[in-house]
């Protein structure tokens, strides 16, 4: 297993069009990173350049210390998982797991015990004889695994794998990875748009916008703390409410929005860091599981119902604030009808203010 | 009613269009002069086989059947070799100028085969293959149609399928060998066929290039047969049916692959 370091990697296709810029990150032995951001924000294309698919524009990427800039895929030790699974379609299951192997001359006996022991863990044993087209897509997937697991690389990477399967297959190949990645203990990099999917898998997570790196944290640290505007309202789902307004001094520090629909009281330590604020405009961020419809909070938003998604476990209510569309995440037992007035509480502790022309966050 | 006369049409056409090929296999069983007489017979009286033992025996057939074997075959493997490593490397690698070459490959399919023959034959002659089977070999190599065909065709191949073939450490050879060709098979098929069946049949440029009577094929056999023995309809019958009977074979045998790779070559190109 590995380490990998990217140091300032950049990938320019034409002039001025930089589909990734200055991307560093050093990647621990066996841990688990994902890389997420939406379309177009060169995830894919930081994956590819690890792999060896892509040409490095400018910076240096190292495996296991290894400088590999200009080393061809097939010699940096790693091995991919596609997005539409790149099964050779003429060839067997068995001879998919394999190739890679006889490629590189291995004993029939070896890759015989290699190609049984990924079917075993990955459960495909029985379809080892069938061609892809007589597989579902799960079953794809995992084959698409296996052929990465059998060679036992230094690094897996996987480029949005389980964005072709349908909803609750999903979500069990999501834990089926992740389980794998505590079985084999190895380091993997791992591309999504789906942000669910990077905050229950990764170690790590890496959010990119338009070739930037945003922000790199854990999981917990991205939703609780983070950098800027993007990466709170990428991180959770539903996204993050924004509000625009600004500080005015009323029996201290209040947040007034633009149209005045929402105003609170700033706490203690939130006053002392915007004091510097003061009637400037500003934006804040309140998660939609932040509010609540009991009256424990001292603050609150007077608004009408537009519409709610029931959800069972919980409900989504949809209201407007200041002419912009809020969600507010609620128990599924609130019982309110369409167009009535409601007042929603929230905790103004958890509200994050960001800076309206830079959108990075204040506290 | 519709239904009906859209199935009369169908046999009348099917009917018509098989006729000559019906009464040249009935002419090549007919004994001598029985073809030529009025009025003019569809089946023979008497089946008589003593043509194909002719042509066998004192016409000396089997000699041309070869030589159109070997140089049908022989252009058949080194033009599928050629236009899918070319059709590939259009479809699926970058480099400089590929468009502006190919759009240039493209515009030569303009110009007509007659022209280019005769200075062919002059570079051929002065390289000393006039009369060898490389004188067909070399100008069947590669064309501009097969490259187009496979192009198209190998569009279709999911490029990621290249890099797995390339993360699981095959070389550029080992992916066109083990995963571009036998994706590729069903075009391969089609094109195969087409050029075997063009080569067989291909009468202008062996009669130009083979002049030695050793290496004619079967068509300039054919047509020499013609001059010689003007009178022998049936013998000339016997000589079109060995003719065809290889192409015949060859296509209802790939019938399958081939039809299935026009398919996808119209809808995936």
């Amino acid at each position: 297993m590995a380490e990998v370091k990217l140091v300032d990697v950049s990938k320019i296709y034409e002039e001025k069009n930089k589909a990734v810029s200055s991307f560093s990150l050093e990647i621990k032995d066996k841990e688990f990173v994902v890389l997420v951001g939406p379309s177009g924000c060169g995830k894919s294309t930081t994956l590819r350049m690890i792999a060896g698919l892509e040409d490095i524009s400018e910076g240096e990427i190292f495996i296991d210390g290894r400088k590999v800039n200009n080393v061809p895929p097939k010699d940096r030790d790693i091995a991919m998982v596609f997005q539409n699974y790149a099964l050779y379609p003429h060839m067997s299951v068995y001879e998919n797991m394999a190739f890679g192997l006889k490629l590189r001359k291995f004993s029939k006996s070896e890759i015989n015990e290699r190609v049984s022991y990924a079917a075993k863990i990955l459960d495909i044993e029985y379809l080892l004889e069938r061609k892809p087209k007589q597989l579902s897509g799960g079953q794809r997937q995992r084959v698409a695994v296996g052929r990465a697991i059998v060679r036992k690389p230094k690094v897996f990477l996987f480029d949005e794998p389980l964005s072709n399967l349908d909803a609750k297959l999903r979500v069990q190949m999501r834990s089926e990875i992740a389980r794998l990645h505590k079985r084999l203990q190895t380091t993997i990099v791992y591309v999504t748009h789906d942000q669910v999917e990077a905050m229950t898998m990764g170690d790590r997570i890496v959010v990119m916008k338009e070739g930037i790196v945003q922000q790199v944290d854990t999981p917990l640290n991205l939703y609780n703390h983070p950098k800027n505007k993007f990466v709170a309202g990428f991180i959770g789902s539903p996204a993050m409410n924004f509000v625009e307004g600004k500080i005015v001094s009323e029996d201290g520090l209040k947040f007034v929005s633009s149209q005045g629909t929402l105003t609170f009281q700033l706490n203690p330590k939130q006053s002392e860091i915007l004091s510097s604020y003061r009637d400037k405009k500003i934006t804040v961020g309140i998660r939609p599981e932040s509010f609540s419809a009991e009256t424990k909070y001292e603050s609150s938003v007077k608004t009408k119902l537009e519409f709610e998604e029931q959800m069972g476990n919980e409900v989504y209510l949809h209201f407007n604030v200041d002419g912009k569309s809020c969600i507010a995440r609620m128990h599924p037992d609130v019982q309110y009808k369409i167009g009535d007035e409601i007042n929603v509480g929230f905790n103004n502790f958890a509200v994050l203010f960001f800076d309206n022309a830079a959108g990075e966050r204040i506290c | 009613m519709k239904k009906s006369l859209v199935i009369f049409i169908a046999v009348f056409v099917g009917v018509i269009t098989f006729l000559p090929f019906l009464w040249m296999i009935s002419a090549s069983v007919m004994p001598s002069g029985a073809a030529n007489t009025f009025p003019p017979r569809i089946f023979p009286n008497k089946f008589d086989f003593s043509h194909y033992t002719t042509l066998f025996t004192r016409l000396n057939l089997t000699k041309y059947l070869l030589n159109s074997m070997i140089i049908s075959f022989g252009v058949t493997l080194f033009s599928l070799l050629l236009n899918s490593m070319a059709g590939y490397a259009f479809a699926k690698f970058r480099f400089a100028k590929k468009k502006g070459l190919f759009k240039f490959l493209l515009s030569s399919l303009i110009i007509p085969a007659q022209v280019t023959m005769l200075p062919l034959f002059l570079i051929l002659k002065n390289l000393g293959l006039i009369n060898t089977y490389w004188a067909i070999f070399i100008p069947g190599m590669a064309s501009i149609f097969g490259i187009f065909l496979i192009r198209q065709y190998a569009f279709s191949i999911p490029d990621s399928l290249i890099e797995a073939a390339k993360m699981d450490g095959a070389t550029e050879m080992q992916i066109y060998l083990r995963v571009i060709l036998p994706l590729c098979k069903p075009i391969l098929v089609t094109l195969g066929l087409f050029t075997f069946m063009g080569t067989w049949n291909d009468f202008l440029w062996p009669l130009i290039v083979m002049t030695d009577a050793n290496m004619y094929t079967m068509p300039v056999a054919l047509a020499n047969l013609m001059s010689e023995h003007v009178q022998d309809t049936e013998l000339m019958m016997a000589g079109s049916v060995i003719t065809i009977i290889p192409v015949l074979v060859v296509f209802l045998a790939l019938q399958k692959y081939y039809i299935k790779g026009i398919m996808m070559g119209s809808v995936k190109g």
